[in-house]
């Protein structure tokens, strides 16, 4: 029987995988399924995990049409690492870049419960780890780098490959600027609310003394923060125009600010 | 009075013996029975194993903590059990032979009224050629965890590899398993990470080498068919995790791995595809496989009974159900629950001294016939409820008489926590702390995993590094019988 196959982001009906068994009429029917599955959507191979079957079983098409049938396989030896591009059906069109090991060696039982073990290598190495990725419940995001990982979940945000580099990042270097400029501002306000308690002439006037420098200093920020933000804003081309927008506006209250606690700050020390 | 004798000093053995001198009181007499003169806590001689912990931390003197609770203390070890007694006494005795309290070599009889066989494993080296030295001993080619003796010595080598690479001598580091049929995964796999941490911490890391060998057939199945964690609401099996870890920390893996022989520098291997293979090591720590100690067991007419009482493998038979067939057949209730010989009812077995009914992972051999799988863990927390259970049931039959309700521990209901350590450092440690319910799957009650995802979790950090190490402090204190220590769980 044809079944349906699960596909992002429609969760993984099952949780977890777990060895079979019983070879019994219930596992000769679950490769029946995943048989017909495989040739109505003309893939390469498929993994139980893949129709909503916790049971470790992955049916591999081979060329002759005929069908290598891999129950409970486990990866027991490897060599060689090699990365390359790819893709696996829960994740539709989606790419990744993965790295696998180059060479294999898999046991695994037949249908008749026979032990029996794999080499492969090349794409059968690659095709086989990916679907041994889905056994014991994990899928081959668990199989990336973090940096990958961190593509591919945008990927999924913006259902495509294609075009990432448009996409503006939620987090940018400036705003750790403008951070570094609000905690400044903070420290001078705190400057000028402690000035209210010093009635030594010369420790106001050494006060006022480092304001001018904080101010100096906050200002210079401003200005930094207005060009590096352009400069951060131009890499993400589709965004641009709103970022600038951001930037005049976030600039402007930010010189407001200053004026104001420079204004506070001359009135109050000097 | 009637006398309790516990053969064997650790966990199982310590917890039997002391709570059943607690609960006894001076009405009848407790024996123990156990040839090392200190208590060891076994899970923290990975720390001494890379030199974050010295030997007398980890250990304490039995003598005094026994002479406290009012137990008789033999340190001794047991030769063979007469549980008819003999042609001048039908009292049940066994033989021991001293190893300290300058009795050395001499032999005595004890006779008991009720025995438990506590006695651990026997740490059988010699089931690999060269991983043990002939004698029944670790042999030179490579060290060990499994004593703190055995820590310190690897401890040293360690700084010697160490010591090496900073000279620019590039070290290969081989971890894990010496033979098809080991237990203890957990423990190699807590001492290759706890190596890897201290090679970054002394800046050597980029000049190690490092390498997993095991007889799981897959990572992360630690004896026990692997387990499903809830980690942050999701399902992660131990494969995954394990996996995880070993590529984070760039450690390299073989796994269904037979280790045949171990020379020096060199190990042959023979994995569960039937090839064969060879590692090649500058510092390895293969864990040994366990067998029973080795008692034998006589009947009154002095007929060796030692299969009647004992399995094959040297542990003692209990109320196992060892006829359960093949993997597909299994059951949960295959697990023993009182831990009473079948034969000889005033003897029980508990921690690893007791025969299990076969494995909890998938049973599994090389084409070439050699069995290679993981054999049941039956140690840590297991191993102090069994002891505390069995201590109830004898403490029952010794105080209410023979019809006593025997109080029941079975791995299959029981959950088990364990704590991983990955890395020692009180702001750079990380351990992995996991609890799994039942130790032993039940897949008539749990279809599927055979466990209770609501109560298997795990989680990996700097936090379960602290429990780890409070863990340390907190069982040294209740093993030393310190004020309150009923009040800490096993």
């Amino acid at each position: 029987m044809i079944k349906e196959m699960v596909q992002y982001p429609k969760p993984l009906s099952v949780e977890f995988g777990v060895n079979v068994r019983h070879f019994n009429e219930e596992l000769f029917a679950l490769i029946e399924d995943l048989k017909d599955t495989i040739n109505e959507n003309n893939l390469e191979a498929l993994s139980a995990f893949q129709i909503g079957n916790y049971n470790n079983v992955i049916l591999v098409k081979n060329e002759d049409g005929s069908f290598l049938e891999l129950i409970n396989p486990s990866l027991i030896a490897h060599s060689g690492k090699i990365t390359t591009e790819e893709k696996t059906t829960y994740y539709g069109e989606l790419s990744a870049e993965i790295t696998r090991f180059e060479k294999v060696s898999l046991v695994y039982q037949d249908v008749d419960a026979k032990n029996c073990s794999l080499r492969a290598e090349g794409d059968l190495a690659i095709l086989l780890q990916r679907k041994l990725d889905y056994l014991f419940g994990a899928t081959f995001m668990q199989k990336m780098s973090a940096d990958e990982r961190d593509k591919f979940e945008l990927k999924l945000e913006y259902g495509s490959d294609i075009g990432m580099q448009d996409y503006c990042p939620t987090t940018f270097f400036r705003d750790k600027i403008l951070k570094a400029i609000n905690i400044m501002m903070l420290l001078m306000l705190g400057l000028v609310i402690g000035s209210l308690f010093v009635s030594e002439t010369t420790v106001v006037e050494k006060l006022w003394e480092y304001q001018l420098y904080a101010i100096g200093a906050v200002f210079a920020l401003n200005i930094f923060y207005f060009f590096y933000a352009q400069y951060e804003g131009k890499k993400y081309v589709s965004c641009t125009s709103c970022q600038i927008g951001n930037i005049l506006g976030t600039l402007f209250i930010s010189l407001i600010k200053l004026s104001l606690l420079s204004l506070l700050s001359y009135l109050l020390l000097n | 009075m009637a006398r309790l004798v516990v053969l064997g000093g650790g966990v199982a053995g310590h917890t039997t013996a002391t709570f059943a001198a607690k609960w006894l009181g001076s009405a009848h007499e407790v024996v123990v029975v156990t040839p090392n003169a200190k208590w060891n806590w076994i899970p923290s001689n990975i720390w001494v194993g890379v030199g974050q912990m010295t030997k007398e931390e980890v250990t304490f003197d039995l003598a005094s903590v026994y002479a406290k609770a009012g137990i008789t203390y033999k340190q001794a070890k047991a030769v063979s059990l007469n549980p008819e007694g003999n042609s001048s006494s039908d009292k049940a005795f066994v033989t021991i032979e001293y190893t300290g309290q300058d009795k050395d070599g001499t032999s005595e009889n004890i006779e008991y009224d009720y025995i438990v066989n506590a006695t651990g494993p026997k740490l059988n080296f010699d089931a690999t050629p060269g991983l043990g030295n002939g004698e029944g001993q670790m042999g030179n080619n490579t060290v060990s965890v499994c004593t703190a003796e055995h820590a310190v010595h690897a401890s040293h080598k360690l700084t010697e590899a160490i010591e090496k690479m900073k000279k620019g001598e590039r070290q290969r580091f081989l971890i894990g398993t010496g033979h098809g049929m080991c237990t203890c995964q957990g423990a190699a796999f807590e001492y290759i990470f706890n190596i890897e941490h201290e090679l970054r911490k002394a800046g050597v890391r980029e000049m190690a080498d490092m390498k997993w060998i095991s007889n799981e057939s897959f990572l992360g199945d630690f004896g026990m068919g692997g387990l499903h964690m809830k980690v942050g609401g999701y399902v992660v099996s131990s494969k995954l995790f394990a996996e995880s870890l070993f590529a984070e920390r760039d450690v390299e893996w073989l796994i269904g791995a037979h280790t045949s022989k171990v020379e020096a520098g060199k190990v042959e291997y023979e994995l569960l595809d039937g090839s064969k293979g060879e590692e090649e090591f500058d510092f390895a720590m293969l864990i040994p496989p366990f067998a029973g100690v080795g008692i034998k067991a006589y009947d009154k007419a002095g007929e060796d009974i030692t299969g009647t009482v004992f399995a094959p493998n040297g542990f003692m038979k209990v109320d196992a159900k060892y006829d359960a067939g093949a993997y597909e057949n299994w059951k949960a209730s295959d697990w023993p629950r009182t831990y009473q010989n079948p034969t000889y009812s005033n003897m029980f077995a508990a921690g690893i001294a007791f025969a299990p009914p076969h494995l909890i992972s998938k049973p599994m051999s090389s084409p070439n016939g050699t069995p290679i799988n993981p054999t049941p863990p039956r140690t840590g927390m297991p191993s102090g409820i069994i002891g505390k259970a069995v201590a109830h049931s004898v403490c029952d039959l010794m105080t209410k008489g023979e019809s006593a309700h025997l109080h029941e521990a079975s791995m299959a209901e029981m959950g088990a926590a364990c704590v991983a350590s990955a890395g020692k450092g009180i702001f750079t440690g990380t351990a992995a702390a996991m609890t799994v319910y039942p130790v032993v799957p039940d897949f008539e009650k749990y279809p599927g995993t055979g466990r209770d995802t609501d109560y298997t979790f795990g989680e990996i950090g700097l936090a379960g590094h602290w429990i780890k190490h409070i863990l340390h402090f907190l069982f040294i204190y209740k093993a030393k019988l310190n004020p309150g220590w009923t009040l800490i769980p096993e």
